[in-house]
């Protein structure tokens, strides 16, 4: 049984628990094993939820059996990343001073996916804090660096590390990341996964670390555009413990992929790898069989200082009592001992100008945007670095981001799906950004 | 001939280590002097775009009252 249900997209997996083929508790198992032997190689997990696993997986089979089928989430395991709270496991952000912490309720996210049926087999590893506090290196968690799957050398990218190495080494169908500015994307590029940053709002925080309260989003990785469309509908919708969740009713519907609107920033590609570039060229060559593309111009405006300044200033607002006690100290990167300190010399007036500013972002992108069906852009600047290296960041300035920049900033939705291998033999990516409450459309663009 | 400091940089910079130098190494403080230098230079990308007086925070606040629901326009919904 094992080789057939490994890299099987949910909907693959959906389709044979639905027709008794196959045992949510089977299923369980055979990911539970994969995730206890495999995910201490990867780095990848922080703790192996088998009793709840087992129990939710004997439930799915029982009302499965009983013909009470929930839809394609039911009976299927999936990991989350270890900021979302869960009553009967610790929940750690990543980091070492946070390492014993317990809640005592489930995160909003958690319980949807349980109202769905789906099956909780881990808690996946993470940056510290979600990368929060300035990161230049993989080694950034008290679990380790995270491993890539498809070369032992390199890092999966952050901060949904776990998320990302625990469905490309196939310990799990899916997983639930956060991004806050690129940690989704960068896991799911790296990794050779499709990763979807929802609509900011389209999903509940409730239960999540809070890194920036006006930025933070959460969505799933897994092996397909297609499945994480089915993912977030499990996990989108409104929710009293959550004020910024939107009553907007969202359902995953499918499109022919054909008639697109593709808009592209005219220096998109620049500071790319040469293989990424050479790739995003071969993608736009298909994209051109199933629609239009048009190069654009963004406004001139400071895209990335403005998000890069409300991150900045709410991540150490979100922490100011870890960083004044100096606990700062017990943090695994040597440079998140110290880089907040920083932040509190970012003057107010600059952060406000920076907020005033984002309106003025948010409504030039649509302008722009509500235009075409997608911009598309390069997923990752370059294929995954290596574990002892320091990387490029748009968050530390010392990368160019503007599309994630303005995604992000103004909390439009995009997802990455890989589009070839660069020149290490590691994935490249493609990633399609779409007005806000847009996902269908940048998922059916997405999907294969 | 030596640059001459900016002196933005030097304020800021001596409130952090004012404040937080007893816990810092030299080579961290170093390296926060240059950090406190990007975030003046992000600060001036900012300054140097005009606003108008409309053009409002991008953060919605409401008026809270316990007994209000969405649905009758109170709470803190967005």
């Amino acid at each position: 049984m094992s080789a057939d249900l490994l890299f099987k997209p949910v909907r693959e997996l959906a389709a044979l628990v639905r027709a008794r083929k196959l045992s949510p508790v089977e299923l369980a198992e055979f990911h539970l094993g994969r995730l206890e032997r495999l995910g201490p190689k990867y780095n990848a997990v922080v703790t192996v939820t088998r009793e709840r696993a087992l129990s939710q997986a004997r439930r799915a089979e029982g009302e499965i059996a009983a013909g009470r089928y929930r839809g394609v989430l039911h009976g299927i395991p999936y990991g989350a990343k270890d900021l979302l709270a869960t009553a009967d496991a610790p929940t750690t952000w990543g980091a070492a001073p946070y390492r014993d912490q317990r809640f005592d309720f489930d995160a909003t996210v958690i319980r949807k996916l349980e109202d769905a049926g789906a099956v909780l087999c881990a808690k996946l590893a993470m940056i510290e804090l979600a990368g929060g506090m300035g990161y230049r290196q993989p080694t950034a968690s008290f679990t380790g660096p995270c491993i890539n799957p498809w070369d032992t050398g390199v890092w999966t990218g952050g901060s949904s590390s776990g998320s990302g190495a625990a469905v490309a080494a196939g310990l799990v169908p899916f997983a639930i990341g956060s991004e806050t500015w690129g940690s989704i994307l960068s896991p799911a590029g790296y990794c050779g996964l499709a990763g979807l940053r929802p609509t900011y709002g389209r999903v509940s925080r409730h239960g999540a670390m809070a890194l920036c309260w006006t930025l933070d989003k959460l969505g799933p990785l897994a092996l397909t555009a297609d499945d994480c469309g089915l993912v977030l509908e499990a996990i989108a919708g409104p929710d009293a413990a959550d004020p910024t969740a939107s009553e907007r009713p969202y359902r995953y519907e499918t499109a022919e992929r054909r008639g697109f609107r593709f808009g592209l920033i005219s220096d998109v590609t620049d500071g790319c790898e040469e293989a990424v570039v050479e790739n995003f060229r071969r993608s736009l060559a298909e994209l051109g069989e199933i629609g239009t593309i048009e190069e654009v111009k963004l406004p001139d405006l400071p895209y990335e200082q403005i998000t890069r300044i409300i991150l900045q200033v709410e991540a150490v607002s979100a922490f100011e009592d870890l960083i004044g006690s100096g606990r700062i100290a017990e943090l695994t990167a040597p440079e998140d001992h110290f880089t907040p300190y920083a932040r509190e010399a970012i003057l107010a007036h600059d952060y406000l100008k920076a907020v005033r500013l984002r309106g003025v972002m948010a409504r030039e992108v649509d302008r722009v945007i509500s235009r075409y069906d997608a911009r598309v852009a390069p997923g990752r600047i370059n294929e995954a670095p290596r574990l002892g290296q320091e990387f490029r960041s748009a968050i530390r300035s010392t990368a160019k981001d503007v599309m994630g920049a303005a995604g992000n900033g103004a909390g439009l939705p995009a997802v990455c799906v890989p589009n070839g291998v660069g020149a290490r033999g590691l994935p490249t990516s493609l990633q399609f950004m779409g007005r806000a409450w847009e996902e269908n459309r940048v998922l059916d663009a997405a999907r294969t | 001939m030596p640059e001459t400091p900016n002196l933005e940089v030097v304020t800021l910079f001596a409130l952090v280590a004012n404040r937080y130098g007893d816990r810092l190494t030299a080579e961290q403080l170093d390296e926060i002097k240059k950090m406190v230098e990007g975030q003046v230079e992000m600060a001036r990308a900012l300054r140097a775009v005009r606003l108008d007086n409309a053009d409002e925070p991008a953060q919605d606040f409401r008026p809270y009252r316990s007994d209000s629901s969405p649905e009758s326009g109170g709470g803190a919904q967005p």
